[in-house]
């Protein structure tokens, strides 16, 4: 039985504009002047409400900087809630940001299992996996190679191989549709279909509005770190397409009055 | 923490073999140094620093020093790149971080070992006497406290350089001044000579130094003071570490 329930989330971080801070900044910290290097909060996600349980298939949809692969990071535990609470129970699977991490001096084999190992396999339960992840990624005898000798594009059908050989009861996924070439490509998209069947959960991120609308079951679509609207995919991404062309509208009439757009009020100063 | 081990296990064995990688004489550059040092200290410093006691017997004591010394040291000091070497993981997965420092420690912890073996045999062909080998067990007690200190090290330095960038240097500084003000190339007796014995008591270091190299030195247990004292720094060093974890955990991936 898997299960999500996020109430009332926010997260909320304060950043500097400038990372080096100076020995003269930390003395003198808003002593005399107004600091060069501010403080800035910012609200990554602010009350945030989500619930799922078995056979949800929940799609996110929003521009750039809306908040959701921040929200898919904290159903994965990546992120605590600064505010509010998350709890995602069953075995999750997170697809994001998979092309990274990899130990770059071992090679394939062996990053084969340090990543199993991470996900949750155990010796014995990896044994049997070893060689379905190698097929299915291909590489052949790559694999006995350090990983840094590998194109981008391999260390992707790596990571993607292994990242879906595990069976979830919770499925994260940020947009890794786009894996290595045209024919891998396809073989992924099947992957991902088996695996969102075989998942009794599924949150996805994507800008593939049809891939959405086929395969999901609700949509939330975030601007901001909240959710501007949830409910029925149709609905939704309709709603968000009418939006996307009002903005493109209205950033043209603005391109054309000459004036700069506005900032975005994501980021507000503190004091 | 134990759902993790065999990541954590193959990791460290990973290690283990990427330090030496490419390199000609391998894991025994991991003896090689130490006994360099020892060997430096010994011919310069044993009819000055050595209280009269004869130089094998002097490099015995000053290896074992500086095998418990460095790898207090290093683990603190690679603690302070543990999060940056595991960020691809850590913003990934949400696995505890002190899986991270635990690395590092047991990294270091092996390196140590190694060099103690060496005291070990030295002491051994010293007196020609096989039967020193049976003093390991008495060291167990000793290894276990000052590798849970060690990792607590790693935690702290790991959290701090996260939030303050400058701590691997002040580390590093540090160290070099509790080196100095350690009993590890001359015997503490020399500083109690001179009434300075308080320097000694008050470094934390020295407590943990003691519950190892006095059983392989002499195959008597110290006093129970001395675990009292020792478990007391590993104690006070936990409570930090649980204290910083509770405290930052949360915060450390929007710092990173």
């Amino acid at each position: 039985m898997a299960s999500i329930d996020v109430t009332d989330a926010s997260i909320t971080f304060t950043a500097t504009q400038n990372k080096q801070i100076s020995l003269k900044e930390y003395l003198v910290k808003g002593l005399f002047r107004r600091s060069v290097n501010p403080q800035v909060a910012i609200h990554a996600l602010t009350k945030i409400n989500l619930t799922a349980r078995d056979g949800d298939r929940i799609g996110i949809i929003g521009h750039n900087g809306a908040g959701k692969t921040t929200l898919l990071k904290l159903l994965a535990g990546v992120y605590t809630p600064t505010a509010g609470k998350s709890v995602v129970q069953g075995r999750v699977c997170s697809l994001f940001d998979i092309s990274v991490g990899f130990e770059n001096e071992a090679t394939g084999w062996e990053n084969i299992v340090y990543r199993s190992y991470l996900q949750g396999e155990t010796p014995t339960s990896l044994k049997g996996k070893m060689d379905e992840i190698a097929e299915f990624s291909e590489l052949g005898d790559f694999l006995n190679f350090p990983v840094k000798n590998y194109s981008a594009g391999m260390r992707m059908r790596l990571a993607f191989a292994i990242a879906t050989a595990i069976e979830p009861e919770v499925l994260l996924v940020d947009e890794v549709l786009a894996v290595g070439d045209m024919a891998f490509q396809i073989k992924a998209r099947a992957r991902m279909k088996a695996m969102m069947s075989v998942s009794s959960l599924m949150v996805v991120v994507s800008h593939d509005l049809n891939t959405i609308k086929e395969t999901c079951n609700r949509v939330l679509w975030m601007r901001r770190g909240t959710v501007v609207q949830e409910g029925q995919p149709q609905e939704v991404v309709a709603a968000y397409n009418q939006d996307s062309r009002d903005r493109a509208a209205a950033a043209k009439a603005q391109a054309e009055a000459g004036s700069q757009p506005a900032q975005s009020a994501q980021v507000a100063k503190v004091a | 923490m134990w759902k993790f081990r065999h990541f954590l296990m193959a990791l460290v064995k990973l290690d283990l073999r990427q330090r030496y990688r490419k390199s000609v004489l391998g894991i025994g550059w991991s003896l090689l140094n130490p006994i360099a040092m020892t060997i430096v200290f010994t011919v310069v410093f044993s009819k000055v620093l050595g209280g009269g006691a004869d130089p094998i017997a002097y490099a015995a004591s000053v290896l074992a020093g500086m095998a418990v010394w460095s790898f207090l040291r290093d683990s603190a000091l690679t603690g302070c790149s543990c999060f940056a070497t595991n960020e691809a993981y850590i913003r990934q997965s949400p696995i505890p971080y002190t899986v991270y420092t635990l690395r590092t420690a047991l990294g270091q912890a092996i390196h140590s070992l190694i060099a103690l073996g060496v005291v070990v045999g030295m002491v051994a062909a010293y007196q020609s006497d096989a039967a020193v080998i049976l003093r390991v067990p008495l060291l167990i007690p000793g290894i276990l406290l000052l590798f849970v200190a060690a990792w607590a090290a790693a935690t702290i330095a790991a959290f701090a350089t996260v939030f303050f960038h400058d701590t691997k240097h002040l580390l590093e500084v540090a160290a070099q001044i509790v080196f100095f003000m350690t009993p590890i190339m001359y015997p503490r007796k020399l500083l109690d000579d001179k009434q300075m014995g308080w320097i000694v008591d008050a470094n934390p270091v020295y407590w943990l130094l003691e519950l190892t190299r006095i059983p392989l030195l002499t195959g008597q247990l110290p006093p129970i003071e001395m675990y009292l004292a020792g478990t007391g720094v590993t104690l006070a060093l936990v409570g930090l570490a649980v204290g910083i974890v509770a405290w930052l955990q949360k915060r450390v991936i929007f710092v990173l």
